[in-house]
C-alpha cells in the first residue's frame, strides 16, 4: 500500500467541516487504487495520482482539538502522530471561522507544513461573513485557500497550493501567548531532558504536558521520570496560580482569544440582514411541538417512500429472472448443472431484483438526511427520550446510521465519550433494522402482508430498542454525562453529494455483499444437489420446526443469515423450492412473520459481530449475540402464541 | 437529576465564587433559567473536568456572549447560540444547569 516516495498528506478538521466531502472528491478524482472502505469512519487511506504526481492521502475522523475527549478523536490523534505527515491540510468550516481557528492555531503549534482549506465559503457568505483568504493566510503564516467542497470548487487551487507547500516545506511558527503563560512554557521546554521523546517540537511537547490530561501524557509522551513529573506539576501550578483557573482552561482561552482576533481581522461581518432561511426552517424543525411532528413524518416517509419505489421495481425486475430460471429447469432437468445455474440466477437476481430496489432508495434517503444536517437535529429532539432509556441525544447519530448499516454505526459510537454509553449503544444497534433487514421486512412482510403491517413491525422494532435500552441501563448505575452536541448549519442538500455518497456505499455493496449473496446461493444449491442440506436441517430441526414452527427446510437458511441477512431471504425461496409469487402457497402468514422476526434478530450479522469484537472486545460481541438469540426466540414465541 | 444537583456544589472548583453568584440572583443565573433571545455572558462553567474540556474544545468559553435559542419540551436539551463564532450547540439539561450566565442589558 505505501509506496516508496509518495508524500503523505493528512486531512484533519473539526466535525462537520466537510472534510470527508473534500477527501472523497479528491480520492474519487483519480484514484489509482481504490479506497479501503472496510476501515471507513476510522480513517481512510488513498493513493492518488494528480497531474502525474503521487500522493498518499489520509482522511482522519473529525476532532475538535488535539486534547482528545472521545475514542474517535484519539484515533485521529494517534494517526496524526504515527503517520508523520509531509503536509497537513486543515479543513476549516468558514461559516464558524472564529471557533474553527482555535484548532488551526493548535495545529500550527506542531510546526509541520500546513495548508488551510477554507471550506463552505458559500455558507459563510450566506451568513454575511466576508473572509479575505490572503489576509487570513498572512495572519496565520500558512496558505489559506477558499473552497466549496460540496460543489467541487477551489479544489484544484488547493492541490496546487499543497504541491507548492510540499516542495518548499515552509514550517509555520506558533504564535506566542500572554507573557505569564508563555514564559512558563518556555521554561518547561528548556527543562525537557535531552533524550526526551519529543512530539513535533519542544514547545508543543511542553504545552501538551501542561494542558493534556494524564492519559494523553502517559500514552503519547511516554512514561515520565518521576523527577521530571514534579517539574511539570510545578510549572503547571505556576500558570494556574496567576489566573486561578486550571491550566487547560488558561491555554484554551489563549487560543480562543487569538483565534477570535484573527477571525475579526480577516473577515467582515455584514449584520443587520434579515433572518436567513435556514434559521426560519430550523425554528420549525426543532420546535418543541412541530419538531416531533416532522420527525415522525420523516420517519414514515423514510419507510413508505422506500417501499413505494422499491416494490414496483422489484416486481418488474424479478420477472426476467423467474422466467429464465423456469426455462433452465425445463432444459436442464434436475442435474448438478441445473442446481449450479439455479443458484447463480437466484443469487444474481436476488441481488438485483430484491435487494437493490429497496437498498438504493434507502441510501439516497439517508444521504439526503445526512447532507441536510438532520441527524444532529434528531439528536436534539430525541435527547429527552434517550434519557428515558439511560442514554443521551448523541447516541441518536449512531442509531440513525444503524438504519443504513450496523457496522459503521458501531464504529461511530466512538463519538461517545463514556465507555458505558458506547457499550450500551453498541448492544442496541444490532436491533436497529438496517438496510438488509429493512429489505427483508419490505420484501416479505410488506409485499405479502401489506405495508402497514410492515410499518407496524418497524415501529415495534424501535419500541423493542427502547425497552431493551431500559432493561440494559437498569443494570448500570453511572448516569450518562449529558449531551454536548454541535448543531451544524442546515445545508441545502447537494444532488452531487448525495449521488456520490450513494455511489460509494453501493460500490461497497456490489464489491462485498453481492458476491457473498451469489456465492451463498450457489453453495446452498450445491448442498441441495448433494442432499447435504437435509443433514443441517435435521440438526436444526428442534429449533426451526419445534420451537419456531417453521418448515424444517428453512434451517439451513438461518445459518447463512449469519453472513448477510438478505441471504436468508433469497435462500428461503430456494430452500422451499418456490418462486417469489408462490411463497404463500408453501407457508402461512404467521410462519412468514415468525421467520422475519427470527431472521431479523437472531444474531448480529457476521460483519456486525466482527466489528463489535474489534471495537469493544470479545465479551461485548458475545453478550450481543446471546442477547440477540434470546430476544429472537422470545419474540418468535410471542408471535406464535398471539398469531 | 436530583443527584446532579446535590453533586453540583461539593464538586465546585470555584466554590468561593459560586455561593455569591447564587445569592445575587439578579446577576447570575443558570443557563436553564435564562431568558430566550437575550444576550448572555457566560460567567462560570462548573462540572467535572471532562465536561469542561469538551465545552472548551467545542468553542464554548467563559466570558463568551451566548443566546438561548429555544427550550425543548419534556426536560429536553437547550439550544445555545454563541454570538462569538455564530454556531449552535445543544446542551443537555444537566450540563446547562452547571453553566452560570448574566444577562447583558442594552448592549449589542
Amino acid at each position: 500500500m505505501a509506496g516508496p516516495d509518495a508524500p503523505t498528506v493528512i486531512f484533519i478538521g473539526q466535525p462537520n467541516c466537510g472534510k470527508s466531502t473534500l477527501f472523497n472528491s479528491i480520492a474519487g478524482l483519480k484514484a489509482e487504487t481504490s479506497n479501503f472502505p472496510g476501515t471507513t469512519v476510522k480513517h481512510t487511506h488513498s493513493r492518488v495520482s494528480i497531474e502525474g504526481r503521487l500522493l498518499d492521502i489520509i482522511d482522519l475522523p473529525g476532532t475538535y482539538s488535539l486534547c482528545p475527549s472521545d475514542p474517535a478523536e484519539k484515533t485521529a490523534l494517534s494517526h496524526l502522530f504515527s503517520e508523520k505527515p509531509d503536509l497537513i491540510i486543515n479543513v476549516v468550516d468558514a461559516s464558524v471561522l472564529g471557533r474553527s481557528l482555535e484548532f488551526t492555531l493548535e495545529l500550527i503549534e506542531l510546526g509541520w507544513p500546513m495548508v488551510v482549506a477554507l471550506n463552505m465559503m458559500d455558507l459563510a457568505e450566506k451568513k454575511g461573513i466576508k473572509i479575505e483568504p490572503a489576509k487570513l493566510a498572512s495572519l496565520l503564516g500558512v496558505p489559506a485557500v477558499p473552497i466549496i467542497a460540496s460543489r467541487g470548487r477551489g479544489i484544484k487551487e488547493l492541490l496546487d497550493e499543497a504541491f507548492k507547500a510540499l516542495e518548499h516545506a515552509g514550517k509555520p511558527g506558533a504564535r506566542t501567548w500572554s507573557r505569564d503563560v508563555e514564559s512558563r512554557i518556555e521554561e518547561l521546554a528548556g527543562l525537557l531532558p535531552p533524550e526526551f521523546p519529543l512530539v513535533a517540537n519542544r514547545r508543543f511537547t511542553a504545552v501538551k504536558m501542561i494542558e493534556a490530561d494524564r492519559l494523553f501524557c502517559d500514552v503519547m509522551l511516554g512514561e515520565l521520570e518521576p523527577g521530571f513529573k514534579a517539574e511539570v506539576d510545578r510549572v503547571r501550578r505556576g500558570i494556574e496560580s496567576g489566573r486561578s483557573a486550571p491550566a487547560y482552561e488558561i491555554i484554551s482561552a489563549e487560543r480562543h482569544h487569538q483565534a477570535l482576533k484573527i477571525a475579526e481581522e480577516s473577515s467582515r461581518i455584514e449584520r443587520g440582514r434579515k433572518v436567513p432561511w435556514d434559521r426560519k426552517v430550523d425554528d420549525v424543525i426543532m420546535h418543541p411541538f412541530y419538531g416531533y411532528v416532522i420527525l415522525t413524518a420523516v420517519f414514515m416517509a423514510f419507510f413508505f417512500l422506500i417501499f413505494k419505489i422499491g416494490n414496483p421495481l422489484e416486481t418488474l425486475l424479478l420477472k426476467p429472472f423467474t422466467s429464465l430460471d423456469q426455462d433452465l429447469g425445463r432444459h436442464l432437468g434436475s442435474n448438478v448443472l441445473f442446481h449450479l445455474a439455479d443458484g447463480l440466477i437466484q443469487g444474481i437476481g436476488g441481488g438485483i431484483a430484491i435487494v437493490l430496489p429497496y437498498f438504493v432508495p434507502l441510501l439516497v434517503f439517508m444521504a439526503f438526511l445526512e447532507d441536510l444536517g438532520y441527524l444532529a437535529r434528531a439528536g436534539f429532539l430525541l435527547d429527552a427520550f434517550m434519557h428515558h432509556i439511560g442514554l443521551h441525544g448523541k447516541s441518536v447519530g449512531p442509531f440513525i446510521l444503524g438504519f443504513g448499516c450496523n457496522v459503521p454505526a458501531i464504529v461511530s459510537t466512538r463519538i461517545l465519550e463514556s465507555r458505558r454509553d458506547r457499550i450500551i449503544t453498541s448492544l442496541l444497534i444490532p436491533f436497529i433494522p438496517c438496510s438488509a433487514r429493512t429489505t427483508v421486512i419490505l420484501a416479505l412482510v410488506a409485499s405479502y402482508l401489506g405495508p402497514w403491517t410492515a410499518f407496524g413491525f418497524y415501529v415495534l422494532n424501535i419500541l423493542l430498542v427502547a425497552v431493551l435500552g431500559r432493561v440494559i441501563t437498569s443494570f448500570t448505575k453511572a448516569p450518562s454525562p449529558g449531551l454536548i452536541l454541535e448543531i451544524p448549519t442546515l445545508k441545502r442538500p447537494s444532488f452531487r453529494n448525495i449521488l456520490k455518497k450513494t455511489y460509494f456505499q453501493l460500490r461497497s455493496f456490489l464489491a462485498f455483499a453481492w458476491p457473498l449473496l451469489i456465492a451463498g446461493s450457489v453453495f446452498l444449491s450445491l448442498l441441495q444437489a448433494f442432499h447435504v442440506d437435509r443433514t443441517i436441517n435435521a440438526v436444526l430441526s428442534p429449533l426451526v420446526a419445534g420451537a419456531l414452527g417453521l418448515p424444517r427446510e428453512l434451517g439451513v437458511t438461518l445459518v447463512f443469515g449469519f453472513l448477510r441477512k438478505e441471504l436468508s431471504l433469497i435462500m428461503m425461496l430456494q430452500a422451499l423450492g418456490t418462486g417469489y409469487q408462490g411463497l404463500l402457497t408453501v407457508i402461512t402468514k404467521e410462519q412468514l412473520l415468525v421467520f422475519t422476526v427470527f431472521v431479523s434478530f437472531f444474531i448480529p450479522c457476521l460483519s456486525t459481530f466482527a466489528m463489535l469484537w474489534k471495537e469493544l472486545g470479545r465479551k461485548v460481541a458475545f453478550l450481543s449475540a446471546g442477547l440477540s438469540v434470546s430476544v429472537a426466540i422470545l419474540l418468535a414465541w410471542i408471535i406464535r402464541i398471539v398469531a | 437529576m436530583s443527584d446532579t444537583d446535590k453533586k453540583m456544589f461539593p464538586d465546585e472548583r470555584n466554590s468561593d465564587i459560586m455561593p455569591v453568584v447564587r445569592n445575587m440572583r439578579t446577576k447570575g443565573m443558570s443557563l436553564v433559567e435564562a431568558p430566550i433571545n437575550k444576550p448572555l455572558r457566560v460567567i462560570d462553567i462548573a462540572g467535572g473536568e471532562s465536561v469542561r474540556r469538551r465545552l472548551l474544545a467545542i468553542g464554548f468559553h467563559k466570558g463568551d456572549v451566548v443566546e438561548l435559542d429555544s427550550l425543548a419540551i419534556l426536560k429536553g436539551p437547550i439550544l445555545v447560540r454563541s454570538s462569538v463564532s455564530d454556531m449552535r450547540i445543544a446542551l443537555g439539561r444537566g450540563i446547562a444547569r452547571k453553566i452560570t450566565v448574566e444577562v447583558l442589558d442594552g448592549r449589542s
